[in-house]
């Protein structure tokens, strides 16, 4: 059993992210659902981010203050809170245009900082049972997809071999007494100790 | 009260080499302390059930130390990153479940090339086949027999893990092309065994298995071997294996819980703590008489490093392939051009091993090889078009063992001990170079003939970064065949200390093309039965027997 003494504090990230989550206020979360929907646009079939609550999952993924962000994805509650407030109601009052265009500046000017919010909404996204049910709905090769890979698995929809293009594999492998000397290619550089041609050992 | 432990044998690690020593030592009424630094992780520390199962790999499933930063781990320095897990089971606990066999030319590579470092390891395949056929019981190895490409191997556990869509598509094209290719061996049950249950094919092996499905050694070895009265001491981080008049005495462990020093002493000292740790407790052990490290008067302890020279090669098709199900990271071979062929332009070989992806979140940001789903508008239709159409090719190529790719000690940097962290050198030769070049062509050619590829993407030669990512870490305390070229004798006895044995993967001489553990393990059972049975010898030896003057197992 995990020794509670060596994985309480900072000492190791918590399985699952830390709870309760960092609290964004109105406007902070409305910030980071503007940009999550710029990310990840809903349509076709599939919810926008903001619809399905991704910020639950984000909140407990980043390093609550007081933490140091050491870990993936590195963003820390302080950091989050002034960018967010930087970006602020105009980002989200902004229309989608100009949303866009100052992403696409924090891509090229602040990459660090945008691709951790970018990865991290990637997993939040595709981690909500909303967005499952979408590719279960959408995709032929996500119909049998599941939130979690327990405690179900997928061996009520997984296909085994087929015998018959088994059957018709060929193969060989050298014994151990037919092993021979090989010509070292001539053009291969080695080390100083050895340059075999084909010579016995 | 005496102030040390005493014990006939003090094994160092409890991962794949360490849990298999320490069952099969205890099986025959030795009497064994083991030494772990890391915890017992617990069916609920998998992240199996969590909605951010996906993140954690890149957290507390990280593959690298350096990234978890445990307390448990150690850090490592140097041009690469190998991959280590800390705890009982060691990387057991996050490895493949991979169970592929060395080949019978694989322990003769010496006599086939001998370039660079390459010897002939001291045994052959037939002297090690009894001791796999052993440990592949031990673990409840899941096999379809029958492959033309091996010799005959014994009947697994349970069938081979299913193949399902991957398996069949890739299998057509190997098929179409006339190469071999056969279901992976692989330490998974299919069959429920002991306190095990058989695989559910969740998909997601490479975190470790809440259902203990697969066999690390935490749920495979340690629970018979505790049975057997083995003295595991967890949080035990060896500072130093202590030596006296040319014989190993046993070791100083700090308790990481407490801070406290104790002290083991033993009639034989069995080191697994894997390819980096070993040498770097070995090179921690500088004392009298062995003042550039133990079993290091010729200098060979952290050299010969391998790690396989790797290309990862996703492929993308036009219909469901759904790798989401079934072992992820080995659902069937080719070892078509295992053999050397020198016209090629290389000595060794390459395995093709068809493996899976993850889940959602893992193919939008770009799967195996940063094949990014873009943001914005074209969001959508990318990650429609790949998710589940997806079908990674690792090309597994044999790397030569060079010298001076090795673990050295860190001058500045530490655990959380205070103890020197490795520091690793690793640069891929050209040999390597060539072959995994060579590889990616005839991957891409099986993926083609499997048809329907509408993307492809690759980590290029040597890995995610060059130099590759070390996966397999082998051959840093070999053995071998004299006193100058090896570390120990065939039955993994130092050369310099007669009762020091080392028994993970830093005592394969070569490193073959497959993953290492099934053959590491073997090993580690066969010296174990070697110690069992002449420790009495082993007790009266003031120097190391040669292959030739050892007493028979």
């Amino acid at each position: 059993m995990t020794d509670l003494r060596l994985t309480s504090g900072d000492t190791k990230p918590p399985l699952g992210g830390w709870l309760p989550g960092v609290r964004l206020t109105e406007a902070q979360a409305a910030v980071l659902n503007a940009v999550a929907d710029e990310l990840i646009p809903g349509g076709d079939g599939f919810p926008a981010p903001s619809e399905i609550d991704v910020i639950s999952f984000i909140a407990r993924y980043v390093a609550p203050a007081g933490t140091p962000a050491r870990w993936f994805p590195f963003l820390g509650e302080n950091d989050l809170r002034a960018r967010l407030d930087a970006l602020g109601d105009g980002f989200v009052n902004g229309g989608s245009l100009a949303r866009v265009r100052v992403m696409e500046g924090l891509e090229r000017d602040e990459s660090e900082f945008f691709v951790r919010v970018r990865d991290l909404v990637y997993h939040a996204y595709y981690s909500r049972p909303e967005v499952v049910r979408a590719m279960n709905r959408n995709l032929p090769a996500g119909r049998d997809y599941r939130p979690t890979p327990q405690p179900y698995g997928y061996s009520d929809v997984m296909d085994d071999w087929d015998d018959e293009l088994l059957s018709r594999v060929r193969g060989t492998y050298t014994r151990t007494e037919d092993v021979r000397r090989v010509m070292v290619p001539a053009d291969l550089p080695v080390g100083p100790a050895r340059k075999l041609r084909g010579e016995g050992s | 009260m005496a102030a040390y432990t005493e014990t006939d044998v003090l094994v160092i690690g409890a991962g794949a080499g360490g849990g298999a020593m320490s069952k099969r030592l205890s099986d025959g009424g030795l009497k064994v302390v083991c030494l772990e630094q890391g915890d017992w992780v617990h069916a609920m520390d998998h992240p199996h059930m969590y909605d951010g199962w996906e993140i954690e790999r890149k957290r507390t499933w990280s593959f690298e130390p350096n990234v978890r930063q445990f307390p448990e781990d150690y850090p490592t320095t140097g041009n690469t990153t190998p991959y280590i897990f800390t705890g009982v089971g060691g990387s057991t606990l996050h490895y493949a479940a991979a169970w592929p066999r060395f080949k019978p030319v694989d322990f003769r590579k010496g006599t086939e090339h001998g370039v660079e470092g390459t010897i002939d390891w001291p045994i052959s395949y037939e002297e090690l086949e009894p001791f796999y056929a052993i440990n592949d019981a031990e673990i409840g190895v899941a096999r379809r027999t029958g492959d033309p490409g091996n010799p005959v191997r014994p009947e697994g556990w349970g069938p081979a893990s299913r193949g399902g869509k991957v398996g069949h598509k890739m299998g057509s094209g190997f098929d179409k092309l006339g190469w071999h290719w056969w279901p992976a061996d692989n330490a998974i049950l299919t069959r429920t065994k002991d306190a095990r249950l058989a695989c559910n094919d969740c998909g997601f092996c490479l975190a470790g298995c809440p259902r203990h499905s697969i066999a690390s050694t935490d749920v495979s070895y340690w629970p018979a071997a505790l049975r057997n009265g083995v003295d595991l001491r967890v949080n035990a981080r060896v500072e130093q294996i202590n030596a006296k008049n040319g014989r190993a005495t046993g070791a100083t462990y700090v308790d990481r819980v407490t801070g406290r020093r104790h002290e083991v002493r033993a009639g034989a000292v069995v080191v697994a703590a894997n390819s980096i740790g070993t040498p770097r407790l070995l090179l921690m052990s500088a004392q009298n008489g062995h003042p550039d490290g133990l079993a290091n008067s010729n200098g060979l302890v952290g050299t010969h490093l391998m790690f396989h020279s790797w290309s990862f090669v996703d492929f993308w098709f036009d219909e469901p392939l759904e790798g989401f199900k079934g072992p992820e990271p080995a659902v069937l071979y080719s070892q078509e051009f295992y053999d050397t062929d020198t016209s090629r332009g290389f000595v060794n070989g390459f395995s093709l091993q068809v493996g899976t992806a993850l889940g959602a979140a893992t193919s939008a940001l770009g799967t195996n090889t940063g094949n990014l789903a873009p943001w914005g508008a074209g969001h959508r239709g990318f990650f429609d078009d790949h998710f589940g159409r997806h079908a990674l090719i690792y090309v597994q190529g044999e790397d030569l063992p060079v010298r001076t790719n090795r673990v050295t000690l860190d001058p500045d940097a530490k655990d959380s001990s205070g103890l020197p962290a490795p520091h690793i050198n690793y640069g891929l030769h050209e040999n390597d170079r060539r072959l995994v070049e060579w590889g990616q062509h005839r991957a891409r050619e099986a993926a083609d003939a499997a048809g329907g590829v509408i993307d492809t993407t690759t980590t290029g030669i040597g890995g995610i970064d060059a130099p590759p990512p070390g996966w397999h870490i082998m051959g840093t305390c070999r053995m071998g065949n004299t006193a100058e070229d090896s570390v120990t004798n065939k039955w993994n006895q130092t050369w310099d200390v007669p009762n020091l044995f080392i028994t993970d993967a830093s005592s394969l001489t070569t490193g073959a093309a497959v993953n290492p553990t099934s053959t590491l393990q073997a090993v580690a059972v066969r010296a174990a039965e070697y110690i069992k049975r002449r420790h009495r010898d082993i007790a009266s030896q003031t120097i190391t027997p040669s292959n030739a003057d050892a007493p028979a197992l």
